[in-house]
């Protein structure tokens, strides 16, 4: 298990030198993932780090760019679906990829349906025997067959789609994320299920942002950062610590100005604050003039939370005060009359509109400012785009350029300056960083700070902790539906952050207790 | 290093409890209790108002008006079965009707000419064929939402149509003309018989075949198809070319039934949309099946023999189908979203 360098043919998957970009950005750079035969191999890495564009390219849905793919020590450079299935090799996806109007025997043989002998028909009934067999010998238990998918609950699909895979044989298991959706007993039934398919001689490799996970699960794991591969050795010469330091970039403290904090009236409180299945009982207060950071793994909530400040998502309980004014069934235009601005995440989807121009894009949510008589008053229009454009260094070849042939820092500056146009004061920023250069992404910084310092309040949801720690004055950490820590983005480093938020905190808890 | 002690998930309380499940299953029974009372109440209303309803020279003669409908919705449905229940996006061939009727004028034509009818029968299912065909380009290859490329592809076809017939009706009568027209069997005329026939075979493909079954996955959740290994566009292209053959069929059957061509197939257009749409009321899963659409099909048919037998405008079932369109497709549109 220590052994530093493996001999070749005990490797069952061997990736070297893989890199993709999608439309110039850089998924993979160079990666590598060396796996053992018959063991449990971790993948961990930040979002954007580059997992799943690598499991995408095993599973042969992406073709990657350059480098070379070794599966039971031959060469597949053209990888398939298809393929990938013959080499045995199976994935039990993050998005259930499960038909809902099926019943439980129609989605586990989809794609390699029994036939009644001599005749093209379904073997419905021998669709049900194999089904339950295999349900009970791995699961010990029955879903009863007739059932439809829609009508399971999110542990019962899972197991569905494991046994699935297991149907087909398979050589390689691939679990993404599997836990996400799972109470812990859930996920207690799916380790030992993990460890016993090992036993009996399955590679599993196994994907998840839950680092106690991966020191309790795997024999090894592979570190993946800005694409490339950082690390890759075996879990019992590493801890969790460890891999948060290997999975965060440390060398962008220098990209964040310091900001001389003026800390202004109250201007939003939130008061045990639920959404059900999502989050709930959070609070807090924000300031003017304060960056308040926010960050949690994907399910912890975190979104959701900000997506509710902004009237996108309803609270089922708590109450939200917008400058000591309750605020009542919060929905997008009452929170724009607010002074509310949400950038969200997905930029191209829902954060600026592509096919408009630089300038159309800025005015959308400000146009009542520029219209005279329900008329534009595209003069005026323009000369308060074309000061913004200046103010924000946004790289265009003027305001009438169309968004679209923008970079995405640029784009995501506009997508700001649109907030900036309608006088916003405070901000919600949902990753504004994702998919941004380096050079822009210090221009994003030093922007949100100079909004700061000009008295308004900024929330910045992010999973970039460097970003998140450089920018705040404080964090709050959301873990399985709950701010778990607040923490001074002074005192605080990266790893201890990432850390908290992928529940690390929990085992030393109870050890701590037992 | 050691494997017990896994100390990674605090259940959050509901967090994770699965969804109560029984409201979507539920209201689906609602509906479909519902609209089988309805099919009810409309069968008790004619055979108590209309005289000879409820005969079975009647019914009879229902399953033989139903023949065409019957077969362009068999049709349709293996495409909505493709192409998924997104009403806008979704799958949908609204070339259908006009398609019968251009198969019709080359079934008739051929047969002015003076050829044999397995010429004609050739020549009119080729024809239909070649429609879905196009069809098939359009959306699969080109990626034309089929909404659109079908009602291009309708237009080029009643247009074409148009070409041929100078806007007049082409009499034909040959053999198995003759032969479908007035034969009969335990009181069904052939035309009936021939839809019961084609509608066992389209159901033992589309629900007892991996085929059918690949077909219900990509258009229910095409990545999960794509996932399973399915070549997800050539399923849906055998969809469209497979409803341009029942296009064919419907158009030989509708020369049969008319002993001629018809200056108004495209008339077929709404009630092939409608019984289509109504049959996926009939499933437990509010899907469409083709069990689901011959029932539909008899109920449109029964609905407009009533409106006949009652002597009211055939206007009035136009504005009832439209209707019906409506009830339904706000109904599953409805159970769908609260679904999700």
């Amino acid at each position: 298990m220590s052994d530093p360098s493996p001999a070749k043919p005990d490797l069952h998957l061997d990736f070297s030198g893989v890199s993709k970009s999608f439309g110039g950005a850089l998924a993979l750079d160079g990666a590598s993932l060396a796996v053992r035969r018959g063991t449990v191999h971790g993948i961990v890495g930040q979002n954007g780090a580059g997992k799943s564009t690598l499991i995408k390219i095993l599973a042969g849905l992406h073709k990657p760019d350059a480098g070379t793919l070794l599966v039971d020590g031959v060469s597949q450079p053209h990888l398939t679906p298809a393929l990938a299935e013959e080499l045995g090799i199976h994935f039990i996806h993050q998005d259930r990829l499960l038909v809902r109007s099926f019943t439980v025997g129609e989605a586990l043989f989809l794609g390699r349906e029994p036939r009644l002998p001599g005749t093209p028909f379904l073997d419905r009934r021998r669709m049900q025997r194999e089904a339950d067999a295999v349900i009970n010998r791995y699961f010990g238990l029955s879903i009863p067959n007739g059932r439809l998918i829609s009508e399971l609950s999110t542990a019962e699909r899972q197991i569905v789609q494991i046994t699935r895979a297991l149907i087909g044989k398979p050589a390689v298991l691939v679990f993404d994320e599997p836990t996400a959706a799972l109470v812990r007993r859930e996920a207690d039934l799916l380790f030992g299920l993990i460890r016993r398919l090992r036993d009996e001689g399955i590679t599993i490799l196994y994907i998840s942002h839950y680092l106690n996970e991966i020191e309790a699960l795997c024999d090894d794991v592979t570190v993946l950062r800005n694409g490339r591969t950082v690390a890759a050795l075996p879990v019992a010469n590493t801890s969790a610590r460890d891999l948060a330091r290997l999975m965060i970039d440390a060398d962008l403290k220098e990209l964040f100005p310091v900001r001389t904090i003026a800390r202004g009236e109250t201007v939003l409180e939130v008061d045990a604050l639920s959404l059900k299945g999502r989050y709930e009982d959070v609070s807090l207060t924000l300031v003017k003039g304060e960056v308040l950071g926010i960050t949690g793994l994907l399910g912890s909530g975190a979104k959701e939370f900000v997506r509710t400040l902004f009237g996108l998502e309803a609270a089922s309980s708590g109450e939200i005060r917008v400058r000591g004014q309750r605020v009542k069934s919060l929905k997008p235009p009452d929170a724009i009359g607010r002074q509310l601005a949400l950038v969200p995440e997905d930029r191209r989807g829902q954060g600026v509109a592509l096919d408009l121009s630089v300038a159309e894009n800025t005015t959308l949510s400000s146009l009542g400012r520029f219209s005279r008589f329900s008329f534009l008053a595209r003069r005026a229009e323009k000369a308060a785009v074309q000061a913004l454009i200046q103010r924000l260094q946004v790289k265009t070849s003027g305001p009438d350029a169309l968004l679209g042939t923008l970079s995405g820092g640029n784009q995501q500056k506009v997508a700001i300056a649109k907030w900036l146009s309608a006088q916003s004061e405070i901000y919600l920023l949902d990753e504004p960083t994702v998919g941004v250069d380096v050079g822009s992404k210090a221009e994003i910084y030093a922007l949100i700070n100079e909004l700061a310092e000009k008295g308004a309040a900024v929330i910045v949801l992010s999973s970039d902790l460097p970003e998140l720690i450089g920018l705040s004055d404080r964090i709050l950490v959301f873990f399985r539906g709950q701010v778990i820590r607040e923490l001074s983005a002074a005192s605080v480093t990266p790893d201890q952050l990432l850390a908290e938020a992928t529940g690390s905190h929990i085992r030393e808890e109870l050890a701590h207790v037992g | 290093m050691s494997v017990e002690a896994i100390d990674l998930t605090l259940d959050l309380p509901q967090a994770d409890a699965p969804k109560a499940q029984n409201g979507g299953p539920l209201a689906a029974n609602l509906l479909r209790a519902g609209s089988l009372l309805v099919f009810a109440l409309v069968f008790l209303f004619f055979s108590a108002t209309a005289p000879f309803f409820l005969t079975v020279g009647n019914i009879g003669n229902v399953i033989g008006q139903s023949a065409v409908l019957g077969v362009l919705s068999i049709g349709l449905t293996l495409v909505l079965v493709s192409g998924g229940p997104n009403v806008v996006t979704g799958g949908i061939d609204l070339s259908l009707a006009a398609n019968a009727g251009l198969s019709a004028v080359v079934y008739a034509l051929i047969i002015q000419a003076g050829y044999s009818d397995a010429v004609a029968i050739l020549g009119a299912l080729a024809t239909g064929t070649a429609i879905g065909a196009v069809n098939a380009i359009a959306v699969v290859v080109i990626g034309i939402v089929p909404l659109l490329s079908t009602i291009a592809v309708m237009n080029v076809v009643a247009g074409v149509d148009l070409v041929l017939t100078q806007n007049t009706v082409i009499p034909a009568s040959s053999d198995v003309l003759t032969l479908l027209s007035s034969g009969s069997l335990f009181t069904i005329p052939a035309l009936g018989i021939v839809f019961i026939l084609f509608a066992i075979a389209a159901a033992l493909v589309l629900q007892f075949t991996p085929l059918g079954l690949r077909l219900y996955a990509t258009g229910e959740f095409p990545e999960a198809a794509k996932a399973a290994g399915l070549p997800v566009r050539r399923l849906t292209a055998f969809s469209y070319v497979a409803a341009g053959f029942c296009g064919g069929l419907a158009g030989i059957l509708s020369v049969a039934y008319l002993s001629g061509t018809s200056t108004g197939s495209g008339e077929m257009l709404l009630p092939v949309v409608v019984t289509a749409l109504l049959g996926t009321i009939f499933s437990r899963r509010l899907v469409p099946t083709i069990p689901g659409t011959v029932l539909s099909t008899l109920f449109v048919g029964f609905l407009v023999n009533g409106f006949q037998l009652l002597n009211l405008s055939s206007t009035l079932v136009s504005g009832v189908q439209g209707l019906l369109i409506l009830l339904v497709v706000s109904a599953t549109t409805l159970l769908r979203k609260e679904e999700i």
